[in-house]
């Protein structure tokens, strides 16, 4: 935990949980639980993850998110290469200022990134997901509670590997923090420090249910209300799937845009504030 | 009426014709009870047997005091006719009442007016006598006038005899009425008169008149072959008879005396007679009749006085409105000038117009016939006529005015002609000054107009100096250039202004520098408020706009490309105008530039401005920039 307190760099944390997990999500055989809980070797990450979110109409939103994540290999080693590629999609709905909703799913492929392997290179793995965000101002700051519940079918990368069924249950809490105005808005840097839990149930969890903590920090530039740039650093570690005596750690470095283009035509824009009238 | 004709019915059929009235009746200013016999012939009503007419109210005479009158007397067809008595009498009373013999007995104090005689045909015959007493406690107390005249028809005869407390009259008169021998008037406590008339045969030859200083004698000068005619003695005559006299005397026998006394007497016989008039027929005024000198006006001589009478009214409208103008009297303190002609018709007015006022009027009352020509004109002008040249030796550097054709006029001569000549000289001459003055009172407007105009403009350039001070210093983010440049121009115009000389041309151009000013004035504030205008913009430019990430409605900056048009295009232009191009001239136009710009600016954020964004791009020329905008470079007609 000395990562956490000195390391404080929390990464935004997009739709889609990437994870360590299902690296060992697919792993056959039981295994021992350790005498004592065991912390592998981090492995560091790079994620560039772009979050789309398209007004089309008064209340409805359309969330479109790719996110490309690398992952350090041996011959690559900070960098690393391409583990996964995301391709969330949802509706969201917004009921007011500080509530909204949006159901949706999403299509991950998930690459081999150990170079040993002969297994497949590429398999998918598919989601639906449904989130629940609260957002609370809180003097110049706003303060976010989410909840996001997945259900994800996974597979390993042998072939002919079944897929597994799992639920996934989260909790963020993010705060942003505007440093150079007093409130967010156009041409303001905020630092956005979050703390999210991943929880994990299925026929396959046995012993692992804590599959991710995830602390992230990041730096923001809102250029305009449409567009939106961060950077950040991220810890993370959580139980293998396999064996819950063994925790997995990463440290990441996530690079994010944030876009919300309006289609609508002006007329159509102008009670776009008033979302209880 | 009708309730009076039904009660003297019976007796109207016993007198055939002659009706009777009794009832409410009102004579003049006289308001009682009157009871009458008349008789309607055609149309008329004419008053035929006795009359009475009374009043008197006990209850006003004990609450304060009471008028009461009594007028009786006969008619006879309309005409007074026989015995006539009027009373008059104003009266208090003590209040107290005494029984005495089956009576209330009131005391009354007052005076009481009475006379009686005999009337024929209306008019006076026989004795008659006027007396006003003074009563107290119902008892005589003095005679303040009495009146004792003999008439036959109306004319009086023989000797008379009028009094007042201080002095008695008495005269004779011949059968003709006319005045007759000497007239004296003693003052009550002596024995000689101290004023006498002499009359011959109505004519009037001389007056003796006595004072502490020993005996008067004014010798009136008779000629016997002249024309006479015979008019009555009443002011009309003394007025000739005042001009008759030499220029010299001072007898002071009009405002006192023998005509006071008379007219007294006028005064009461004046009341009868008014009584009478409005109830019938009458001539009860006394005819003293005197004969005088008869000089009859010509048809030349009338033409004259005409004349003479329109300059004069023309001469005086115009000495008067320069005489009584608030602004020549201002001026002629201060300008040798104006107090030279104002001196002028002052001049004119004393000497000329004062006995021309006095001819006017000598005409109007009949008198002139009776003056010589030669008589009038040595009253009118004891010194001698007035000279054409009229000098003005009051002021520094005496000099005198003329008319420039004054050789066309002719003083001379002891007629209606030369008077003429005089009026007619005094109007042309009045009307030339005046045009003197009205140039110079014009002038001197103008001047005071420039004086008050220049006073505003230091006002103005105070004021102007001050705001750009107060507003270089408080207002952040002000082009100081500009205001600098302001400043300047408002400098140099004052002193453009100032090393004018001639007046004509600084008083127009004082007229444009405090528009000019005004505008400068203008310019300055609305630069000064540039800045908050461009907050205001920014401010106003602006859309909520929700940002699903943050989940906060921020500000979104919109028609960007119009407020930069404006900060970076427009706003440098108009402060390069003021500094580098700024006149007079056109700083009415740049302020309202800036007046429409803000104002465009203010309704462009709420039009399609679509095409219009499109347009800007690139655009750095702001005349473009305003055409685009649809700025327009004049006010707008209201």
């Amino acid at each position: 935990m000395k990562h956490h307190c000195k390391n404080p760099f929390w990464v935004l944390i997009l739709f889609l949980i990437c994870s360590a997990l299902p690296l060992s999500a697919q792993e056959e055989g039981q295994e021992v639980l350790p005498l004592e809980s065991k912390f592998k070797e981090p492995v560091t990450k790079v994620w560039f993850n772009t979050y789309g979110n398209i007004r089309i109409s008064k209340r409805l939103f359309w969330v479109a998110q790719t996110h490309f994540r690398l992952q350090e290999t041996e011959s690559t080693p900070f960098v690393g290469q391409m583990a996964q590629i995301y391709n969330r999609h949802a509706i969201g709905y917004i009921y007011s200022k500080k509530f909204n909703v949006s159901l949706g799913g999403v299509l991950r492929l998930n690459f081999n990134t150990d170079e040993d392997s002969m297994d497949r290179n590429l398999v998918p793995e598919w989601r639906i997901w449904h989130q629940y965000l609260f957002a609370m101002p809180l003097s110049s700051v706003m303060t976010y509670h989410r909840i996001r519940i997945e259900h994800r079918w996974s597979q390993g990368f042998e072939e002919n590997s079944e897929y597994i069924f799992r639920n996934r249950w989260r909790y963020m809490f993010r705060l942003k923090v505007p440093l150079n105005s007093n409130k967010l808005e156009p041409r303001t840097f905020y630092v956005a420090p979050e703390a999210e839990l991943i929880m994990q149930s299925g026929k396959e969890v046995v012993a692992s249910p804590m599959e991710d903590l995830r602390l992230t920090t990041t730096l923001g530039y809102i250029v305009t209300p449409r567009l939106t740039f961060a950077a950040g650093l991220m810890y993370s570690h959580g139980q293998e799937l396999s064996n819950g005596g063994i925790y997995k750690q990463s440290w990441t470095m996530r690079f994010h845009m944030y876009f919300s283009p309006d289609f609508r035509k002006v007329k159509n824009k102008l009670p776009e504030i008033h979302f209880t009238d | 009426m009708l309730f009076a004709l039904c009660v003297c019915l019976p007796l109207a059929l016993q007198g055939q014709e002659t009706l009777h009235y009794a009832g409410a009746l009102q004579v003049g200013k006289y308001k009682g009870e009157a009871g009458y016999d008349y008789k309607v012939v055609g149309q008329d009503t004419l008053l035929n047997g006795p009359f009475i007419m009374e009043r008197s109210n006990l209850e006003a005479l004990l609450e304060n005091e009471d008028s009461s009158f009594l007028f009786s007397g006969t008619f006879k067809d309309n005409f007074p006719e026989g015995f006539w008595r009027f009373q008059f009498g104003e009266f208090q009373s003590n209040s107290e009442t005494q029984v005495i013999d089956y009576q209330y007995r009131v005391l009354i104090s007052g005076t009481q007016e009475e006379t009686s005689g005999t009337l024929k045909m209306g008019k006076p015959d026989g004795p008659w006598t006027y007396t006003v007493q003074q009563i107290k406690d119902s008892e005589v107390e003095k005679t303040l006038f009495k009146s004792s005249i003999v008439f036959e028809d109306g004319i009086p005869q023989r000797s008379f005899r009028v009094e007042n407390e201080n002095s008695t009259l008495v005269g004779r008169f011949l059968r003709n009425g006319l005045a007759h021998d000497e007239w004296s008037l003693y003052a009550t406590d002596e024995v000689e008169a101290v004023e006498s008339w002499f009359f011959n045969n109505g004519l009037l030859q001389k007056i003796q008149n006595r004072d502490d200083n020993g005996t008067k004698v004014v010798q009136l000068s008779i000629d016997s072959t002249k024309r006479k005619k015979t008019i009555n003695l009443d002011t009309r005559f003394l007025s000739v008879l005042q001009l008759q006299l030499p220029a010299n005397d001072t007898l002071n026998i009009f405002e006192s005396g023998m005509p006071k006394l008379l007219a007294e007497n006028t005064l009461y016989y004046q009341k009868i007679d008014d009584i009478l008039s409005e109830l019938g027929e009458s001539a009860f005024l006394p005819e003293f009749k005197v004969e005088v000198a008869y000089f009859p006006l010509d048809s030349e001589e009338i033409m004259q006085l005409d004349s003479i009478k329109v300059h004069f009214e023309k001469s005086k409208i115009i000495s008067e409105s320069l005489l009584d103008n608030t602004q020549l009297n201002i001026l002629k303190l201060s300008d040798e000038e104006a107090l030279f002609l104002y001196s002028v018709v002052n001049s004119i007015s004393e000497k000329f117009l004062g006995p021309i006022k006095k001819v006017v009027d000598y005409h109007e009352q009949d008198i002139l016939e009776f003056v010589t020509r030669d008589q009038l004109i040595g009253k009118l002008w004891p010194l001698g006529k007035p000279s054409k040249e009229i000098e003005v030796t009051d002021i520094k550097l005496p000099k005198s005015f003329v008319l420039p054709n004054a050789e066309q006029f002719e003083f001379d001569g002891n007629t209606l002609t030369s008077i003429r000549q005089l009026a007619q000289y005094a109007a042309y001459s009045l009307d030339s000054v005046q045009q003197l003055l009205n140039d110079k009172l014009t002038q001197d407007q103008r001047q005071q107009e420039l004086i008050a105009l220049e006073e505003e403009l230091i006002a103005q350039s105070k004021g102007l100096n001050s705001l750009i001070d107060s507003i270089g210093n408080n207002v952040p983010g002000i082009d100081k250039d500009a205001l600098l440049q302001i400043k300047a121009l408002a400098e140099t115009s004052l002193s453009t202004y100032s090393a004018m000389e001639e007046v004509a041309s600084k008083f127009s151009y004082a007229g444009e520098l405090v528009d000019c000013y005004t505008q400068l004035n203008l310019l300055t504030k609305v630069i000064a408020e540039l800045p908050a205008q461009w907050e205001e913009i920014q401010q106003n430019y602006q859309d909520g706009v929700w940002n699903p990430f943050t989940a906060t409605v921020m500000n979104e900056e919109v028609k960007r490309r119009i407020t930069a048009a404006y900060s970076r295009v427009l706003v440098p232009y108009f402060l390069n105008w003021a500094q580098s191009d700024l006149s007079c001239d056109n700083v009415d136009e740049l302020v309202v530039l800036m007046q429409n710009t803000y104002q465009r600016m203010n309704e462009l954020r709420n039009e399609d401005t679509s095409k219009l964004e499109r347009k800007l791009r690139k655009e750095q020329d702001p005349k473009m920039v305003m055409q685009l905008f649809n700025i327009q470079n004049q006010v707008k007609e209201n």
